[in-house]
């Protein structure tokens, strides 16, 4: 048999690699990562203490709205980071999500609070209209419109990959 | 403490299998004491894995959710038994027991094979070099070991509840059995490659354990079927859902192997396509691996992660895969037999079915990869879905049953007389042609996948019929195993057509006292209860329904709908009606604002056959091996 022929086999599993390499390595390709643009939804929340209530006009112009419960193992993982994060001056919000408000202050006294405040969505209305599936996830947010949405655990490698291109991009948190 | 020799274990662990591998490279001058230390290194790579894994479980068992994975994904109000499943529900723990699975095997390969094989080391090198690079993928990327410190959280986050089941304890634990399992056939024959020495006669080698390999994934694919069936609360058993079609393609491609593996050592042709073959089956294996690990496919199964871990995959399996296929070209030439495979012969007829099953493998491939291609090249989002499949299966499957018939009266290497009119061949294709004619006209359905179906279906069991019914009047020899493996090939047709044809579904609103008549059956809604488990909360339906026929016999179903408070997810939980013909499924949808409820009942018939035929086909498989070790 032709040799060429015979070593043409190897073409079937090369090109493969090399299309898995690409999508693997495309710039966007980061599971849980959502680019898509959307406008934050109108909401009426109560404040994590019930001392003040917000709507979405409350919102500052640019923040990191942080999706987290009490019962959230991940979200005690990804805690360490947003604390960093807000000693280096990005502003979190967090949104308590299906979580009774007890247990969720307990959690902040204990371990520490990265956010300026907190809003309690006990039912995850506003979650749902955010498509919101758990616990934790990331919103980027300027002036009232979702840049990245993020489902799953924020760390260093994931804020450098994934947030940081559209923070510089957008000239935030300066 | 106990993690942390737990995962000591694992690095000395990856660090021999390491050592065996670089010391299996120095083996080619038969040197007796080397080849020695190799197995002993080996084996002891694998006693530490296994005490790494054991460990792992105690952990989990003691809920220690100081460990980020168990803390994640366990919980301490879950019963010990799910405590311990909790390892295999994400990535890194499935990881960890499918890593252990291939050192088990390999391990079973290293203690059984005799020690005068020739291909022992080389192969042993092998499987060294795979294990290593598989645990360097955990330790690495996905490590279990992991610590939350220096506070442990107080409770764990409770495993998601629809793989709280008892199928979903033993499903993947089966799956990788399977999967992994092939790992033997594809470094006995990449050694094979290396060395090149063509009198060594793999074929027998690998037979048991390809067979071995092939059942226990025969079983795990119909045990997820089945969950999937009563968990999911859709009714179907089949989604052609991309994880479900990776696990299919090794499936598909180890059952082409045993059988050209049969072919390979009876007449010594279609070697070079079973080494393909066998080589095609792990790297099918590795590629669902890479699928479903790589974050590449959104499904059911796939796990959420990160691109370094497709990236490692991606390039580990590279290695792998072109290593053996580069040999295999190189070998080819000494492979091919100088004898042609003769017309009409058994071994035509087995050959026509591997090309066959190729282009099922090819087809499914397509289905997998087409919605990523294109959304790749144009950034659109398309799916594939079963009618793709379908169209494409249904054909194939009955051209590989009616050659599959072709092949039983047939002879190694010599022309079959077959259609000579008194034959059993002839009889049968007559009788299933006969019989499927009337069984379309009863159900009043002439849709050509549906008579088709029939027509191959009944072909298979009256062709085995008739050469069971002839071997015992004439007492003579028949290969009994592959009946009986035929024979659930033949029932899964017909079951799975009968199904698609049959079943129905219906979707009703209705409120307590309401009575819905259907054409069979009388559904009386009498209340809803409600629930309050530990963990969950739950509406009940609790449903009184009769035969129409038979009044008398009143049963009650109890469709439900839970709440799972750690993780606020919902699931439905159908209420099944096992009857031999046909099942009731029922699924409690949404409540109405007025009262009413969303109610959906299905009529799946048949379904049950579907997993008995799998189940029959595995027992043949099995007879098959048993017959192989007595032989021995």
């Amino acid at each position: 048999m032709n040799t060429l022929l015979r070593f043409s086999i190897l073409i079937i599993p090369i090109v493969g690699i090399l299309f898995f390499y690409n999508l693997l390595t495309e710039d966007k390709f980061y599971p849980g990562a959502n680019f898509k643009n959307f406008n934050v939804p109108n909401f009426k929340l109560q404040s994590l203490d019930s001392a003040s209530s917000f709507k979405k006009e409350d919102l500052q112009n640019e923040l990191l709205l942080n999706v987290w419960a009490s019962w959230c193992i991940t979200c005690r993982i990804e805690h360490d980071f947003l604390m960093k994060l807000n000693s280096e001056g990005v502003r979190v919000t967090g949104l308590n999500y299906k979580d009774e408000s007890i247990d969720a202050i307990n959690w902040l006294n204990s371990y520490g609070n990265p956010y300026n405040f907190n809003l309690h969505d006990l039912k995850g209305s506003l979650a749902l209209d955010m498509g919101v599936t758990g616990a934790p996830e990331t919103f980027l947010i300027k002036d009232g419109v979702v840049l990245v949405h993020y489902s799953g655990e924020v760390n260093q490698a994931i804020w450098d990959s994934v947030f940081i291109p559209i923070i510089q991009e957008n000239k935030m948190f300066k | 403490m106990i993690v942390e020799i737990s995962h000591f274990f694992s690095i000395l662990s990856a660090g021999l299998f390491f050592l065996a591998f670089i010391f299996s490279t120095r083996t080619y001058q038969g040197n007796h004491n080397l080849e020695l230390l190799v197995n002993r290194i080996f084996s002891y790579g694998f006693y530490f894995i296994f005490i790494s894994f054991l460990l792992y479980v105690w952990l989990a068992i003691q809920s220690d959710f100081s460990i980020r994975y168990i803390a994640e994904h366990s919980n301490k109000d879950l019963p010990t038994f799910y405590k311990i499943s909790s390892i295999w529900s994400a990535h890194e723990g499935s990881m960890f027991l499918w890593i252990l699975f291939l050192a088990g095997w390999s391990q079973l390969f290293n203690y059984l094979l005799s020690k005068n094989d020739l291909l022992k080391a080389p192969a042993i090198g092998v499987l060294a070099f795979i294990i290593f690079g598989f645990l360097i993928f955990l330790l690495f990327t996905s490590n279990p070991f992991e610590t939350i410190l220096p506070i442990a959280p107080i409770n764990g986050a409770d495993i998601n509840p629809v793989l709280q089941d008892p199928a979903l304890v033993i499903h993947p634990p089966f799956l990788y059995l399977g999967y992994v399992g092939f790992v033997i056939a594809f470094a006995y024959n990449t050694a094979f490659l290396i060395k090149g020495d063509m009198q060594i006669n793999w074929e027998d080698v690998i037979r048991p354990w390809s067979l071995a390999a092939w059942i226990l994934l025969t079983i795990g694919i119909s045990l997820g079927s089945w969950w999937a069936y009563y968990e999911l609360g859709w009714g179907g058993y089949w989604f052609w859902d991309p994880v479900e079609n990776v696990a299919l393609m090794p499936w598909l491609a180890g059952t082409a192997l045993i059988h050209s593996l049969y072919v390979s050592s009876k007449s010594k042709v279609l070697r070079g396509w079973t080494i393909l073959l066998s080589i095609s089956v792990f790297s099918l294996s590795l590629f669902g691996a890479f699928i479903v690990r790589s974050g590449i496919i959104d499904s059911v199964h796939a796990f959420a992660n990160d691109p370094q871990r497709g990236l490692y995959l991606l390039a580990f399996s590279a290695v792998l895969i072109t290593t053996s296929l580069i040999f295999y070209v190189y070998r080819l030439p000494q492979l091919i037999s100088k004898n042609l495979v003769v017309a009409k012969s058994k071994e035509s007829f087995l050959s026509i079915n591997n090309i066959l099953f190729a282009a099922a493998i090819f087809a499914v491939m397509l289905g997998v990869m087409y919605p990523l291609i294109f959304d790749y090249l144009y950034d659109k989002r398309i799916s594939v879905g079963p009618p793709y499949y379908n169209t494409i299966f249904a054909p194939l499957t009955f051209l590989a049953a009616i050659f599959l018939v072709f092949s039983v009266g047939s002879l190694w290497q010599r022309t079959s007389k077959l259609l000579n009119f008194k034959s059993f061949l002839s009889m049968s294709i007559l009788f299933a042609a006969a019989a499927s004619i009337c069984i379309s006209y009863i159900y009043q359905d002439f849709q050509w996948w549906f008579v088709g179906a029939l027509f191959s279906g009944l072909l298979i069991l009256i062709r085995y019929f008739l050469l069971i019914v002839d071997s015992m009047i004439k007492k003579s020899y028949f290969n009994k195993p592959s009946a009986i493996a035929h024979i659930g090939f033949g029932v899964l047709i017909l079951a799975t057509a009968l199904n698609a044809s049959l079943s129905y579904e219906k979707i009703i609103n209705i409120k307590p006292g309401e009575i819905y008549k259907d054409s069979d059956y009388e559904f009386y809604l009498i209340d809803f209860d409600l629930i309050n488990e530990p963990n969950y909360d739950s509406v009940r339906a609790k449903f009184s329904v009769k035969n129409i026929y038979t009044p008398n016999k009143t049963f009650f179903m109890f469709p439900e709908k839970r709440k799972y408070f750690i993780r606020g997810q919902i699931t439905s939980e159908s209420a099944i009606k096992i009857t031999p013909y046909k099942d009731i499924y029922m699924t409690l949808g949404d409540q109405l604002d007025n009262g009413y409820w969303v109610v959906n009942i299905q009529y799946n018939y048949l379904i049950r056959w579907i997993w008995i035929a799998a189940a029959i086909m595995g027992i043949g498989g099995f007879a098959a091996l048993m017959e192989r070790l007595k032989r021995k």
